[in-house]
């Protein structure tokens, strides 16, 4: 009879074979690698954290599906997700949470305050925050360590906006020369006016009226005869997508037709739900915004599985998916899952990067920013969101100024 | 006020304040804070709501305003956080003075100050969204610097301990109030207006010094919340949420109780922590449980929890025990007859 000190012959055997087998089993199985995904997925910005959250799934399904991080033994990544409640308090409140279940780093965070509120409380642990939609100039220029953003601030957003539209006009040989700017009566509204204001006329255009609007507003009537009245070669909205929507389709009912309508990081013109609804109202609509470089492959093969899944192609899954790559880039070339290294490893990410679909050149951080990051120029043609500048990741021409 | 009156306070602010030596988790403390900073804004709506009768729905007035004066005189003109902190509590009490005068004065009460309040929140939050030196949407960014001197604490236990000993200041101030000639005439004049006026009560002043006191001690909230997530925008200083924060807590836990906004409070935030650690994956579900946990709880109060709590605590004495049962006979035989 077997007992404790007498072990039988089928428990050596069993036991030999199971220590034989261990180290290989350990091989196999390195510890997972905890990433916190910080999202909105409850609240005013529930849409926009849903998308972004589907980026993230998406990219850490193919790392882990591709042999994981191949530096730590092919260690799976382990996504740990927390929602943000559309609310800077929100954010900060699982970015502890995060801490505390040990991430190595944390991705996200959508709006400017939560990315804002969020990386600071990262910063306390030096735990590596890449920011993934937030323009706010504020989110890298606070001196954190820890925080990393790969696509561009609204600073280099404006600045292409402008200089892309002086050479659209350019090269199309001038067409247009009289501007009306209409914008809500908020500050990111009247911000852009202003800028609008003091920087178009230096490019040769005349800005010949601006006019403000309320959010939410219920009727834009006043202003499309307003615009008939001052017949504009072009009308340069910043508004939010209802009143976006309202104002391109009043344009559409009354029949007012300017050689173009360009927009800086419009809610609605890069929104294929736009594009659905009000197709009409929506062609050839120009926009200035973060987009994924249409000439990539794994941008068609991402999308079709967005689509499969009977969803839109929002800009924020193509962020998200390259964020969460970027991460899983420094993991590879820091060697280990320590943060410290990295966040050196983030900071000294360069032009081999190439697992992200985003239309920037070789990328390279300074103070958090990655320099190459920017925003393209889209126009809606045919039922589709076209990238149309700059040149070098274009799909398609730009229709300026629209055929009467 | 009397020692029996000051320990119960006294011995909640010791038990608090051993928290930091136990915990550490960031997780416990952060949440810890953000539950004390509430606690501190609904202790100022029940000074007003609990104790005076005044329902007001737009709390967030005197919150934003501490919260922005606290913010926007350190980033714009480098005034020292502590001093900016005192000055936010001071236009909160006088904005709080303000919009009382305009309303007590027109004799606005009961829904129609309510109103009065919330559109007084909604006018601010316009306003501040719209003009520069609050940084309008893009909102307001408090640098990151943190030293003691500059009301930034390294470690949180030290950020918590200073909202606690606030939280306990505004419990014995509210305690002193309770106790003091002002406190009963407040109550007299929640109880019955007429009445107070009658009996030589000056209604305006005594809910005049209510609101003013009411309104510091939220805007001290506003400012503590500014110094501890450093961002404000437009809809986190004025918007409805901290109204309803501020009025949902003293409501559950008590309102015209000391202990009351502080019990509401913490069963809102562990229900609220409690509900999203349990369910899983589905966006949003722990809120739907939230929200049903809360009729349930509004709906079946055990006659409120501070003095639910504070009988079972009594009924240890045999005598008061008595007490207590031929009251609650008292009253059913009275709720019968009115039936």
């Amino acid at each position: 009879m077997p007992n404790a000190f007498q072990p039988s012959r089928r428990a050596v055997l069993l036991g030999a074979a199971g220590a034989l087998a261990a180290p290989a089993m350990l091989r196999a199985q390195p510890a997972a690698i905890k990433l916190g995904i910080l999202q909105p997925v409850t609240g005013a910005l529930a849409q926009d954290g849903e998308y972004g959250r589907l980026g993230a799934e998406l990219a850490t399904a193919e790392i882990n599906a591709t042999g994981g991080i191949k530096a730590l033994g092919g260690a799976q990544i382990q996504m740990v997700f927390g929602d943000a409640r559309s609310s800077p308090e929100g954010g900060t409140a699982e970015v502890e949470r995060m801490q505390a279940e040990g991430v190595v780093a944390v991705v996200g965070g959508f709006a400017s305050p939560i990315c804002l509120a969020s990386s600071q409380a990262a910063s306390r642990y030096d735990l590596p925050y890449v920011a993934d939609v937030g323009v706010s100039d504020a989110i890298v220029t606070r001196g954190l360590k820890n925080t990393f953003r790969f696509s561009p601030g609204f600073g280099s957003i404006t600045a292409a906006a402008l200089d892309n539209l002086a050479k659209l006009n350019d090269a199309a040989g001038k067409p247009a020369k009289t501007v009306v700017v209409v914008h809500e009566d908020g500050l990111f509204g009247s911000g852009m006016a202003r800028l609008m204001g003091t920087e178009l006329p230096k490019r040769g255009f005349e800005v010949l009226e601006t006019i403000s609007h309320p959010t939410p507003a219920r009727d834009m009537s006043n202003i499309a005869l307003r615009i008939r009245s001052l017949n504009p070669d072009l009308i340069i909205p910043s508004s939010y997508y209802a009143e976006f929507v309202l104002l391109s389709r009043t344009l559409q009912q009354r029949r007012i037709r300017p050689k173009g309508i360009y927009c800086v990081l419009n809610g609605a013109a890069s929104n294929y739900r736009f594009v659905r609804e009000f197709p009409d109202a929506a062609n050839l609509v120009m926009d200035v915004n973060h987009w994924a470089d249409p000439r990539k492959p794994k941008t068609a093969e991402l999308r079709r599985t967005v689509e499969a899944q009977n969803r839109f192609w929002l800009y924020n899954t193509p962020m998200n998916y390259s964020a969460v790559m970027l991460v899983a880039d420094a993991l590879e070339r820091a060697g280990a899952a320590d943060r410290a290294k990295v966040i050196d490893a983030l900071a000294a990410t360069d032009g081999k990067f190439d697992r992200h679909i985003m239309p920037y050149g070789p990328t390279r951080f300074v103070n958090g920013q990655n320099q190459a990051g920017q925003a393209v120029n889209t126009q809606i043609q045919g039922n589709d969101i076209k990238v149309i500048f700059p040149t070098d990741f274009a799909d398609a021409q730009p229709v300026f100024p629209w055929p009467a | 006020m009397t020692a029996k009156d000051v320990w119960p306070i006294l011995l909640f602010g010791a038990v608090a304040a051993l928290l930091p030596v136990f915990v550490t988790a960031g997780t416990l403390m952060n949440f810890a804070i953000f539950t004390l900073i509430l606690c501190l804004a609904a202790q100022g709506w029940n000074i007003l709501g609990g104790f005076g009768g005044q329902y007001s729905f737009g709390h967030a007035a005197f919150f934003g305003t501490g919260a922005y004066v606290t913010a926007v005189l350190q980033v714009r003109y480098g005034v020292n956080p502590y001093v900016t902190f005192l000055a936010g509590i001071a236009l909160a009490a006088l904005v709080g003075w303000l919009i009382g005068f305009l309303s007590f004065r027109s004799g606005l009460r009961g829904s129609y100050f309510a109103l009065v309040t919330l559109a007084f929140a909604e006018v601010f939050r316009v306003l501040s969204n719209a003009v520069e030196f609050t940084g309008g949407a893009a909102g307001l960014l408090i640098p990151l610097d943190q030293r003691a001197a500059n009301f930034q604490f390294e470690s949180r236990g030290w950020f918590y301990l200073v909202v606690l000993a606030l939280v306990v200041l505004a419990l014995l101030m509210t305690r002193a109030l309770e106790r003091s000639r002002l406190g009963a005439q407040l109550v007299a004049v929640r109880e019955n207006e007429e009445a107070a006026r009658a009996v030589g009560v000056d209604a305006l002043r005594v809910k005049l010094s209510a609101i003013t006191l009411s309104a510091a001690m939220t805007g001290a909230a506003g400012g503590l919340y500014a110094q501890y997530f450093l961002y404000l925008d437009s809809t986190i200083a004025y918007g409805a949420w901290i109204s309803v924060e501020a009025l949902l807590a003293p409501i559950i836990g008590g309102a015209g109780t000391v202990f009351g906004p502080v019990i509401g409070a913490v069963i809102l935030h562990t229900l609220a922590e409690a509900t999203r650690m349990m369910v899983g994956r589905i966006p949003g579900i722990d809120l739907v449980i939230y929200g049903i946990l809360l009729i349930l709880v509004v709906r079946f109060p055990p006659r409120h929890f501070a003095s639910f709590l504070w009988r079972q605590f009594r009924s240890y004495d045999p005598d008061l025990q008595i007490v207590f049962i031929l009251r609650i006979r008292r009253r059913r035989s009275a709720q019968r007859e009115r039936r």
